[in-house]
Parts: structure tokens; C-alpha cells; sequence
């Protein structure tokens, strides 16, 4: 529709108005995104150098696999972060405010101006281009088709799980400090393959919360890693987008389910 | 802003610790992802350690049951060092309800540390059920009732250590309210570079006498290696010491910052 | 044919009933029972288009579900509404290019941003043509006055500025109807003037139909010729202001300034509202007794200083009409002159 496309572009001059005003904070807090990031890397980089090995993944693999959920982490981040915020909506009344206009509330919700600048999305691509140099990955036609759709991917599956934790808010209220508790534990278990947790975790990683298709699938594929207790063929990596969509659609199927109730349908 | 010489009452900052205590315990949801996230966080560095260990050569002093024992019981350190004590103060200002705070007669400062402290004694509570659930997981080494004592001893000093840091930065809301983002900076740096995550003895060796002279290191690492026996009893008075050493001067770095923002308020009115 | 209709609406809102400390907590988890709120029940509107009403009520009356629905936010339980001829919440979105909404406790302007990026936003939102827009932004400047700060960060708005923003906000898209909650709030006599000197000017010139809900009566005084009165959800009151004032209006207040304290005051044919210390208020009824006979009788039993009538106004009517409830009164004999 018209209308959204229009109100995408104020959207998004807004947002880079804004951040150009704040300048000291948007140095504030890209500071803190290169060192949420940079932390996490230096750590992988430690406990590798006392232990070169994780399963047969040594520093580079862990370094790819790093790269490529961070940028589909990033595309989230970037494009649908206030979805993040929908629940303070709810809670001031403010969401009302957007039922009341002619425009899909969830719509307006993901385009509400603020701070954004696709600062860490830029650092993201930029680190995984090295990241991918370094691991010394075959970079084919294959690879450079599949990965952009895979982060896409990755990232609708980051965007699935947002929404859900902002949908409970219809019934919860305060969801904020689960949602700091899924994020955190999202980066930490990713940053590792998948094959040292136990049988049971990994089910969970990969069809509840489908992280491990974020990136750890699609590393093993592309650099051809064989671990002993695989239970799927590494060209399921290449599924990412596929399992993107669908939980986005589950996702979205709850958020229809949630704004009903709150306006009251069925009573 | 001079306080006319009166005895020293302590009710009243017992009353804030109470209070404080109480706030937190309304927050159960807050408590149950707190508890949860830990448990899950115990089982990750355990999976994580054991697939390491089980394909590289194990450090001597560190052996596997003794990294997850370190491991764990720097988490549960973490149920009350990570948190932020002083926040209220940063909500004050923010709110500007700290200028009727400054026309109280009780020392501000001393009210920050009852509130803070009455916060972190319910954290601490938390550590028993926590524990009790940890040990479904993963076995924890007991050490000998001498070393144990010492690591109360030295958690504490890194506790006061840990302090000192938050309050100083929460007083930078003094100048500028946008604090958030600094914070989290200094969350993240302090539970690498303290030894929270890796213990300080497996950093190499050219980063390892750069990091044990921070005070980072005098909140987990000190008191974490004394627990698993790689500090000796003959060490405990030079690393105690140490840890004595920066908690005197961050005290008088908050002193400091906090009587330079105590009169900013009051010269512009709060 | 009325711009807004409703029939019968009905709202029930159901919620678990919640059972006291730890058994209760675990047994709402094994077996739920469920309590019913009816909000508002029987409320029958119906507002010709260009109308001005004012829609008043206690808090927790059922005001604000009322609007919720007229707004396409609720759905009813029961009940038919229909706002310029579609149902709210069946097609919300056609019915929200037809409204414009101020609430005066939570602004719709963009907080962090320039006064001019929020009105820029809003015309993207409701797919304003762009020169409509600007016709529309330069006539509402101009009789709001908003050029001074079109560049100032909405927070740094003093609460006048910000009030008159946000109605130049409700009116951009030109909408048939607007709501608006408590508009007044908070502002000083002057700046309540010109916001109620706006909407009287909206209305006059564009036809805009105007549901104004306050609890300012000054507002409803100045503005609207009908008033809804609801409590506890249902409409006791839909009529005009000047059929309330009549049949209310027979009714006068004497206040009586008395020379001393006297111990005991009683006067037949009058009712005793208050008496504080020696002011004695007294309320009659004028078609029963005229003011100079009430007063005859009080002198003649009391040495007073001074003594004044009061006229009922609107406040007073309507806090009556909380506390008594409302009552048909019983055909008044025409009225002493």
C-alpha cells in the first residue's frame, strides 16, 4: 500500500535525523555493540588458544559461525527492533493510540521512529567478510546465493521469536526481563556447534527455538564439517530461509490470536 | 550543607534495607528467570568444558572438575555481584526526587548503601536454591573449611570492590542521565576481564599480568581461585591486600565524584 | 440520518477471579471460575452530524469503553453501533480515516521529535494528499499558533503548546468526527479559552461533529448544547442542557449570612443543605416559594448580614444527579416571574 511505503521513507529519514542529532549517544552505543560483539569474539579467541579444538572446530570455524548470526541478528536489530517495544505500548495506552489509526498496528509499531542507524549491521557484514576470508571457506556460486538468503533467514527467525515474547505482553505485561534472558542465552548458545550440548538440547535448538539454523546448519554445510553425532544431513543448513518463513507466519498467527483477545473479540 | 554532630542512628538505614528487600521480593517473575537463566547457564559452561577438555590437553592446575566447580561458583557469585546496587540513585536523578532526599536528615550515601545492600541480601538469598538446583547438573568441590573462609573473606572484599565501581557509575548520572549503554560496557567487560566466564589463568600469558592488576580481577578471579586452591594460603594477605588496595581507592573516587555531584544538585536545585 | 448510532450496546468484560494468598494462587492454576464486569449496558445513542455533545460521567462510569468502541478499538459483547454508516470494529481502519482522537492526559505527538516530523508522519499515516495537507497545516498554524515552535522537540512543549499540537494533529486528515477526552486538563484559564475557542471554531466552520468527554463542566457549559450523562454504565441522562437547566432549574440556593451562631436554624418550606458556623445555606424550590418570601421568613426569625442567591449551574446539577440518581420530576407550575 501506499501509505507504507510513505510512511517507510519518513520512517527512516526520521531515524537518521535523530541519530545524527544524538551523535554523542549513537557513539555511546555503537561503542557498546562493538564491544557486546568484540567480547564475545576475544572470549571464543582465549578459551581457543589454551583449547584449539571444539569438536573438531578450531578458531576460525567458531569465528564464521559467530559471523553469520551476528548479521542475521543484526538485519533484526536494524529493520525490527521496536518490536522490542510494542509491549511499553501496551502498558502506557500508547497502543491504543495506534489501533485508532488507519494503519496495521504492528506496522506502525515496527515503524516508530527513534534512534536506529544500521550501525551494527554494517560492523556485522564487515566482520563476517573476514571472518569468511579467514576460515578459508569455498566461495562458490552456491555461497554467495545462499548465505544473504540464509541471514535473511536467520534474521526472520530472531524476528519470529521478538514477536512472540511481545505478543505475551497481551497477557503478561512485563515481559522485558525475558526477553534480555532469550537474547543473551540466543548469543551464548549459538556461539558454540551445537554437537557438545546433549540430545535433548539440541532438538530444542533446532525445532523450538531453531537458533542452530541461524548459523550452526549452514557452517556445517559450508565448511564441510563431519561430526560424530549428527542427526541431520548438513544440507539442512540450506533450509534456513524455509524455517524463517514458517516461524515467522507461526508468530505472526499468534500475534493476530493476542491483539483479538485484547480487543476483545470472542467476549 | 553542613550536618550538625548528632549521634549516629542506625535504624533508619536498617529501615531502608528493609524496604529494599521488599521491593525485590515483589518482582517473582523477575526472581524465577533470574534462578532460570542461571541453571541454564550452569549446564551451557558445563557442556562447554566438557567438550573442550575432552580434545585438548588439560592445564594442570585446572583440572576438569575444577573448572566446573570454578565456573559455578563464579555464576552464583554472579546472582549478586552482577547486579546494580545503586540503581535508585541514577532513578533519582532522573526523577529529581533526590533533592528531597538531600533534605533528609540521614546520609545520603549511607541510605545508597542500605538500599544496595538490602537488594543484594535478597539476591543472595536466592543463591541457596539456585545451588541446590545447580547440583542436579554438575558435582561442585568442596574445599577445606580454612580455604572456605578465605573465599567469604576475599567474595566480600570483591563485593565492596564491585560496589564502589557501580556507585561511582551510577554518580556520572550526576552530569549526564544517559548512563545505559556505559553500563552495560562495563557489565560485559567486567565479567570477561574479572574471570567470571575464563578463569584469569588461562589467558596468555602476556594479557595475564595487565588483567590480574585490575580491580575487575579482585571481584571474581581473587576469590575464585582462592576457592579452587590454584591461589595458596601463603598468597591470601598479598591478594587480599590487593584487594583491600583498590577498594581504598575507589572509595576515595566516590567520595570524590560524589561530593562534586552532591553540589551540583544543590547549586542548581535538583 | 445520525452520523453515530448505537443500540442497545452492551459490554461485558470477563476476567479470573482471582482467589487470596497460595492455595488460592494454586488452585486458579487447576480450575478457573471467571467473574463478569458489565461495563456499560443499554446505551442507546444517537448524534446528528455537526452536533456538539458532551459526554459525562464519574470515573469508572463507562465512559472511556464507550469510546473504545465508537473508535473500532472494542468490540462490543452486544449491541449494534454505526459510525458514519460502518461498524467500528468491523472495518476499523475506513473508520479511523474518519475520526480524529485528543486525549488530553497522553499526547499523539512523537515525543523526541521536532513538532514538524510528527505532523510529517501523520500525513504518511493517513495518506493525506500533499497539498491538502499543507492548506490544512497553515490554517491550523495560524489559528493555533503554531509556527513559533514547528521546530521544537515536543518535550520541550509547555503543555498549552503541546494541547494545541495535538489538535492540529486530530484535524490534519479533516475527519468527520472527533473525540475528545479531557482536552483541558491541567491548562491555565487563558490557554482552556482558546483550545474551547478552537473546537467552537472547528465545528462551525467544517461541520465537525465533536464528542467531548470532561469532567471540566465549564468545557460542556461553553461548547455543547446536548450532554450524555452515564453511571455505572448506563445512561442515565441524553438530552440538552437547557431541558436539564429547567428541570433542574426551579431549584435556587439561598445563602444566609447570620449575625450569631444561633444554636438551632429551621426554616418550613425550605431544605437546610449546609450550614457552617453562621453561613446557612438553604435550597428551595422557586416554584413553590418565591426568593422574597424565603427571605421574609428568615428575618423574621434570625438577624442576618448579608444574603445572595445562587443559580444552579451545570456542576451542581450534575453532582446531584451522582449522588440522587436521576429523576423525571414531576411537571413544574409555570414558573413565578
Amino acid at each position: 500500500m501506499n501509505a507504507m511505503l510513505d510512511v517507510y521513507r519518513v520512517y527512516w529519514r526520521i531515524n537518521i535525523l535523530t541519530t545524527l542529532e544524538y551523535r554523542a549517544n549513537f557513539l555511546m552505543w555503537f561503542a557498546f555493540t562493538f564491544i557486546y560483539h568484540g567480547s564475545a569474539i576475544f572470549a571464543l579467541w582465549i578459551v581457543l588458544h589454551s583449547f584449539p579444538s571444539m569438536n573438531g572446530w578450531d578458531f576460525k570455524d567458531m569465528a564464521f559461525l559467530y559471523g553469520l548470526w551476528m548479521v542475521g541478528h543484526a538485519i533484526n536489530n536494524t529493520f525490527f527492533s521496536a518490536i522490542g517495544d510494542i509491549p511499553e505500548h501496551i502498558r502506557d495506552g500508547e497502543f491504543d493510540r495506534l489501533l485508532v489509526r488507519p494503519l496495521d498496528a504492528l506496522f506502525q509499531a515496527i515503524t516508530m521512529p527513534g534512534q536506529i542507524f544500521p550501525d551494527e549491521l554494517l560492523l556485522a557484514i564487515t566482520y563476517f567478510i573476514g571472518a569468511a576470508w579467514l576460515s578459508g571457506v569455498h566461495v562458490d556460486a552456491l555461497f554467495i546465493v545462499m548465505v544473504p538468503l540464509i541471514m535473511l533467514g536467520g534474521a526472520l527467525i530472531d524476528l519470529a521469536i521478538s514477536l512472540i515474547i511481545s505478543t505475551a505482553a497481551f497477557w503478561f505485561i512485563r515481559v522485558d526481563t525475558l526477553r534480555w534472558i532469550v537474547l543473551e542465552l540466543e548469543q551464548e548458545f549459538t556461539r558454540y556447534p551445537i554437537s557438545i550440548y546433549s540430545r535433548g538440547v539440541r532438538l530444542i535448538l533446532s525445532f523450538v527455538f531453531p537458533f542452530a539454523f541461524m548459523n550452526y546448519f549452514p557452517a556445517t554445510f559450508f565448511l564441510h564439517k563431519t561430526e560424530a553425532g549428527l542427526f541431520l544431513p548438513p544440507e539442512v543448513g540450506l533450509l534456513t530461509p524455509i524455517i524463517g518463513v514458517v516461524f515467522v507466519v507461526v508468530a505472526y498467527a499468534f500475534w493476530r490470536f493476542g491483539l483479538n483477545r485484547y480487543q476483545g473479540v470472542g467476549h | 550543607m553542613s550536618l550538625a554532630r548528632r549521634s549516629f542512628r542506625l535504624a533508619p538505614y536498617v529501615e531502608f534495607a528493609k524496604k529494599a528487600i521488599a521491593r525485590e521480593a515483589t518482582y517473582r517473575f523477575e526472581v524465577f528467570t533470574a534462578i532460570g537463566s542461571f541453571v541454564v547457564r550452569v549446564y551451557l559452561l558445563r557442556m562447554v568444558w566438557i567438550a573442550l577438555y575432552s580434545r585438548n590437553a588439560a592445564p594442570s592446575e585446572l583440572p576438569l572438575h575444577a573448572i566446573i566447580t570454578y565456573s559455578t561458583v563464579a555464576l552464583l557469585m554472579g546472582l549478586v555481584l552482577d547486579i546494580d546496587q545503586t540503581r535508585i540513585l541514577h532513578d533519582k536523578l532522573h526523577d529529581g526526587s533526590i533533592a528531597t532526599d538531600f533534605m533528609k536528615p540521614i546520609s545520603v550515601p549511607l541510605y545508597l548503601f542500605s538500599d544496595g545492600t538490602g537488594e543484594v541480601l535478597f539476591h543472595a538469598a536466592l543463591i541457596v536454591p539456585s545451588l541446590i538446583l545447580a547440583l542436579f547438573l554438575v558435582h561442585v568441590d568442596v574445599p577445606s573449611a580454612g580455604v572456605l573462609l578465605a573465599f567469604f573473606v576475599s567474595f566480600l572484599l570483591g563485593y565492596l570492590v564491585g560496589f564502589f565501581i557501580n556507585f561511582i557509575l551510577n554518580c556520572i548520572a550526576f552530569w549526564t542521565l544517559e548512563i545505559h549503554a556505559a553500563q552495560l560496557i562495563l557489565t560485559w567487560v567486567t565479567d570477561l576481564l574479572g574471570g567470571q566466564i575464563i578463569p584469569l589463568v588461562l589467558f596468555p600469558l602476556a594479557f595475564q599480568k595487565f588483567i590480574f592488576a585490575l580491580p575487575f580481577a579482585a571481584m571474581f578471579s581473587t576469590p575464585l581461585l582462592i576457592y579452587v586452591g590454584i591461589i595458596k594460603p601463603a598468597r591470601y594477605l598479598e591478594v587480599m591486600g590487593l584487594q583491600v588496595m583498590w577498594l581504598a581507592i575507589l572509595a576515595v573516587i566516590a567520595t570524590f565524584i560524589w561530593r562534586a555531584g552532591a553540589k551540583r544538585v544543590i547549586v542548581q536545585g535538583g | 440520518m445520525p452520523i453515530i448510532e448505537t443500540r442497545d450496546l452492551k459490554k461485558v468484560f470477563r476476567s479470573i477471579k482471582r482467589e487470596p494468598g497460595i492455595g488460592g494462587a494454586l488452585s486458579t492454576l487447576f480450575s478457573r471460575t471467571y467473574e463478569e464486569k458489565i461495563a456499560v449496558e443499554n446505551v442507546n445513542l444517537s448524534l446528528d452530524a455537526g452536533e456538539v455533545i458532551g459526554y459525562i460521567g464519574p470515573n469508572g462510569a463507562g465512559k472511556s469503553t464507550t469510546i473504545k468502541m465508537l473508535t473500532g478499538i472494542l468490540v462490543p459483547s452486544s449491541g449494534t453501533i454505526r459510525v458514519a454508516g460502518i461498524v467500528p470494529h468491523e472495518r476499523r481502519r475506513e473508520n479511523a480515516h474518519n475520526i480524529g482522537v485528543v486525549f488530553g492526559q497522553r499526547s499523539q505527538l512523537y515525543w523526541d521529535l521536532p513538532l514538524r516530523e510528527s505532523f510529517e508522519l501523520l500525513r504518511a499515516i493517513y495518506g493525506v494528499p500533499r497539498d491538502r495537507y499543507l492548506q490544512n497545516l497553515k490554517h491550523f498554524s495560524d489559528i493555533l499558533d503554531l509556527e513559533r515552535f514547528m521546530a521544537t522537540p515536543v518535550r520541550q512543549l509547555s503543555l498549552g503548546e503541546r494541547m494545541r499540537g495535538d489538535f492540529a494533529a486530530a484535524m490534519l486528515h479533516d475527519p468527520k468526527i472527533v473525540y475528545l477526552d479531557e482536552p483541558t486538563i491541567g491548562l491555565d484559564v487563558v490557554a482552556k479559552e482558546a483550545i474551547r475557542g478552537f473546537i467552537s471554531e472547528v465545528n462551525r466552520d467544517r461541520g465537525t461533529t465533536v464528542i467531548l468527554t470532561t469532567h471540566d463542566l465549564a468545557d460542556v457549559e461553553r461548547l455543547s448544547r446536548r450532554i450524555v450523562l452515564i453511571d455505572k454504565g448506563t445512561v442515565i441522562y441524553n438530552g440538552s442542557l437547557e431541558r436539564l437547566r429547567t428541570e433542574y432549574g426551579t431549584h435556587r440556593t439561598l445563602v444566609v449570612n447570620l449575625s450569631e451562631p444561633y444554636p438551632e436554624f429551621a426554616i418550613e418550606g425550605a431544605e437546610l443543605e449546609s450550614r457552617e458556623q453562621t453561613t446557612v445555606r438553604l435550597r428551595f424550590d422557586r416554584a413553590k416559594m418565591s426568593a422574597e418570601a424565603l427571605i421574609r421568613r428568615v428575618t423574621e426569625r434570625y438577624s442576618i448580614t448579608d444574603v445572595s442567591i445562587i443559580e444552579p449551574d451545570i456542576e451542581s446539577i450534575v453532582r446531584r444527579i451522582y449522588l440522587e440518581g436521576y429523576h423525571q420530576p414531576t411537571p413544574a407550575a409555570t414558573s413565578l416571574t
